[in-house]
């Protein structure tokens, strides 16, 4: 910083610029989550709406009248402010009513809305009533994340490495199941593997169904309505979400590598475990969080491809929030979700690293 | 009545007719229901919506008007008519942040469940009937008169009543049914589907037990009946707690035998001659659904005039002859007889006397067995 340039309207320092635009982006994040938590109501909500709007607005008028070097300077903290605004808004604020609701109690059955009273009871209910719908969301999860990998990652390398010009074509197939609803896609199963079904019926003439109760697969003549049904479900719904992923890791790679490792006498198999492996962990680590975090909540699949045995802890959110109306207790399930699913994904990437990510 | 599987909405529920249509069910009669949006043009007392279960009225089929179509000629009321009525935890769920803070709620009439139609009287969510301008109230069956729900008779009239039997699917079962306890053979492992209405479900475990769910009032005299419920879940005969799907997995044969409502089972017997109802030789459980005026409607007269139009016998038995079951009008059984004779002699559209003894509505429990009650089968029914 030369001589530093104070002729123009609004120039600040470099320093001053960066604190001015971090101050107005958490001035309009802070006044955005006391509206949408209800710190704040009526009058003075409208009243602070106004003055974020005017935090906003002084910054562009900053940002554009501003040096170079302040506009540089302010340039990051704008390019933050619509993520910012959107996360204070709609994550920040309903975790915070989330957060006050799991530690309310209903002074009446029917009382619509919760009073604070520090009840950590919730959380003890969460834990102790629906224990093993917790340990089913997250066994089932986890099976069905591995079967994931399992199942995606060939396709991913054959996709990535030996379709040449029909990439783009097998990945818009991997694609377009999204073209459906998700919800349609789950019941369409219900239908595929009903006791009268195609798939049974098959599996009846072929008299694997005594080979597949043996595995657990099967139940009393039945596909559906069972563990391996859910599990099943979920690993359908999530695939895409591993293979691409693992696609984009893979198709990063220069193909040189493994020639070059085979010029020097690798085998094939070597080549891929020392050079294609590791340089796919990143695509695998991320494909793992994409599949495994939405599968350890999902209720849908449990709901129409599950039995009473097989509920998973969204399914029991889903009821005590839409059924039973018992907000406080629904809210510590979904905070206990949150709480454990951050656990595992800081274990997991202590394992794996984040490093690469990118 | 009609709860839907757990958690299904309105939706969830076309979308799943749409799957299930094309194995040839209800698809257009669910179509249909969204006609009749060309009615009359208010007549002065206002537009009208109903919200009602799904499947629960006749519609308009090849130029024949139904129901809604004829009040809509006859009164000149512009009508809507809508299926969002699924589950009466759900939509009591949807209403309360609402009602309990003294706001109003779209509908003009709801049709809870009897049990259901109670909890909102005793909240203060219901309107006061305009009794006087319905004056076929009169046909009201005597039978429905002024139940613990309402006992002044001044907040609800019946839509339509039914029981909760036994349907099964005999090429499934293999054998005819007949008692409670046939939903207990092993045989049927993984086969048998109850419902999500604690009520039905309950009350018809009480039966098969020997005990009378209408004499019921703390919750240790069920506790026998959540105790069989319980290990029927935990030892995997329950394949599923559905509300009015259990009818795509009975015709299709993934249930058994099921916990089910006589008129959905006889519609569907009509087209599925697999699939039967029965009356358990212990008895089954009576209910009724209701039509209410939610607190603050706007249009409680044309409320009034739909009432008054739908217990007309004439009309009723339109209704009745459609959706097969028990009219809480008097009168019906004649019209019903103009329009098939056979029907008429149902004993479960019209049950005699030697019948109606084997009927058991459950008893009106107080608010805090019915939370005792409520939790503990949120609680088998394993969400």
């Amino acid at each position: 910083m030369t001589a530093p340039v104070v002729s123009r309207v609004g120039s600040l320092t470099r320093v001053s610029s960066e604190r001015a635009g971090l101050l107005s982006l958490v001035l309009v994040g802070v006044a955005l989550l006391s509206v949408g938590a209800r710190w704040v109501s009526g009058t003075i909500a409208v009243l602070i709406l106004v003055l974020a709007a005017l935090v906003v607005v002084g910054w562009i008028t900053l940002a554009v009248l501003g040096s170079p070097e302040t506009k540089r300077a302010l340039a990051p903290y704008g390019l933050l402010k619509p993520g910012s605004m959107w996360l204070a808004m709609f994550y920040l604020a309903p975790l915070w009513t989330l957060l006050t609701s799991s530690l309310s109690a209903k002074k009446t059955r029917f009382d619509v809305f919760p009073t604070f009273s520090w009840e950590f009871s919730n959380y003890g209910k969460a834990f102790s009533d629906f224990g093993p719908q917790f340990g089913r969301a997250f066994l089932y999860a986890g099976i069905a994340t591995f079967i994931t990998i399992l199942i995606g990652y060939p396709i991913a390398y054959v996709i990535a490495f030996r379709c040449g010009k029909y990439r783009n074509i097998l990945l818009g197939l991997v694609v377009i199941p999204f073209f459906t609803s998700y919800l349609i896609r789950t019941i369409a199963w219900t239908s595929i593997l009903a006791d009268s079904g195609p798939v049974v019926n098959i599996l009846n003439s072929l008299s694997l169904t005594g080979v597949l109760e043996s595995l657990n697969i099967m139940d009393n003549g039945k596909l559906i309505n069972t563990p391996a049904a859910v599990i099943g479900g979920l690993t359908y719904n999530f695939l895409p979400f591993m293979i691409l992923p693992i696609y984009v890791s893979l198709e990063k790679i220069d193909v040189r590598l493994v020639d070059a490792a085979q010029d020097l006498y690798s085998s094939a198999a070597r080549a891929f475990r020392k050079i294609v492996v590791p340089l796919s962990v990143p695509g695998v680590f991320a494909g793992t969080l994409l599949t495994f975090i939405p599968a350890a909540g999902d209720f849908v699949n449990a709901q129409f491809l599950g039995n009473p045995n097989t509920t998973m802890i969204g399914n029991s959110i889903q009821d005590q929030f839409l059924r039973q109306n018992n907000y406080p207790v629904a809210s510590a399930m979904s905070f206990v979700l949150m709480a454990i699913i951050t656990v595992l994904v800081i274990v997991y990437s202590r394992f794996f690293g984040t490093a690469d990510l990118a | 009545m009609n709860t839907p599987k757990r958690g299904l909405s309105r939706r969830e529920l076309l979308i799943r007719s749409g799957v299930v249509g094309a194995a040839g069910l209800s698809l257009p009669a669910i179509l249909a229901a969204c006609g009749g949006d060309d009615g009359g043009n208010g007549g002065g007392v206002g537009d009208l919506l109903i919200e009602n279960w799904p499947e629960y009225i006749d519609l308009t089929e090849d130029d024949v008007p139904g129901t809604i179509d004829r009040f809509i000629a006859a009164s000149g009321v512009k009508t809507t008519y809508s299926e969002a009525y699924n589950d009466n935890l759900e939509y009591f769920a949807k209403i309360q942040p609402l009602l309990g803070t003294g706001k109003t709620i779209e509908p003009d009439i709801i049709m809870p469940t009897q049990w259901m139609a109670g909890r909102l009287r005793k909240l203060g969510w219901l309107e006061k009937l305009p009794t006087d301008k319905v004056p076929n109230a009169k046909n009201l069956e005597d039978a429905f008169k002024n139940p613990p729900s309402d006992p002044t008779g001044e907040y609800s009239l019946p839509w339509q009543s039914g029981i909760a039997g036994i349907a099964y699917n005999i090429d499934a079962t293999g054998r005819e049914l007949k008692s409670i306890a046939d939903l207990f053979d092993p045989a049927f492992k993984g086969k048998i589907g109850m419902l999500t209405e604690m009520r039905d479900t309950v009350g018809l475990l009480l039966l098969g037990l020997g005990i009378n769910p209408s004499n019921i009032t703390s919750f240790d005299e069920a506790a026998g009946a959540f105790e069989q419920l319980e290990k029927a879940k935990s030892n995997g005969q329950i394949r599923a707690f559905t509300g009015n799907d259990y009818i795509d997995d009975l015709g299709l044969g993934n249930f058994a035998a099921c916990i089910g409502w006589s008129g959905d089972v006889l519609q569907l017997g009509t087209d599925n001659p697999s699939v039967r109802f029965v009356v358990p030789e212990e008895g089954a459980t009576l209910w009724w659904d209701t039509m209410v005026v939610p607190k603050g409607a706007k249009n409680v007269e044309a409320a009034a005039k739909f009432m008054d139009f739908v217990f007309d016998p004439v009309q009723a038995a339109q209704i009745t002859a459609y959706v097969q079951y028990i009219s809480p009008v008097k009168g019906v059984r004649e019209e019903v007889a103009k329009i098939d004779a056979a029907l008429a002699d149902n004993p479960l559209l019209f049950p005699d006397d030697e019948t109606k003894k084997r009927f058991f509505p459950f008893a009106d429990l107080s608010d805090e067995v019915e939370a005792q009650f409520e939790e503990a089968f949120s609680g088998v029914i394993g969400a």
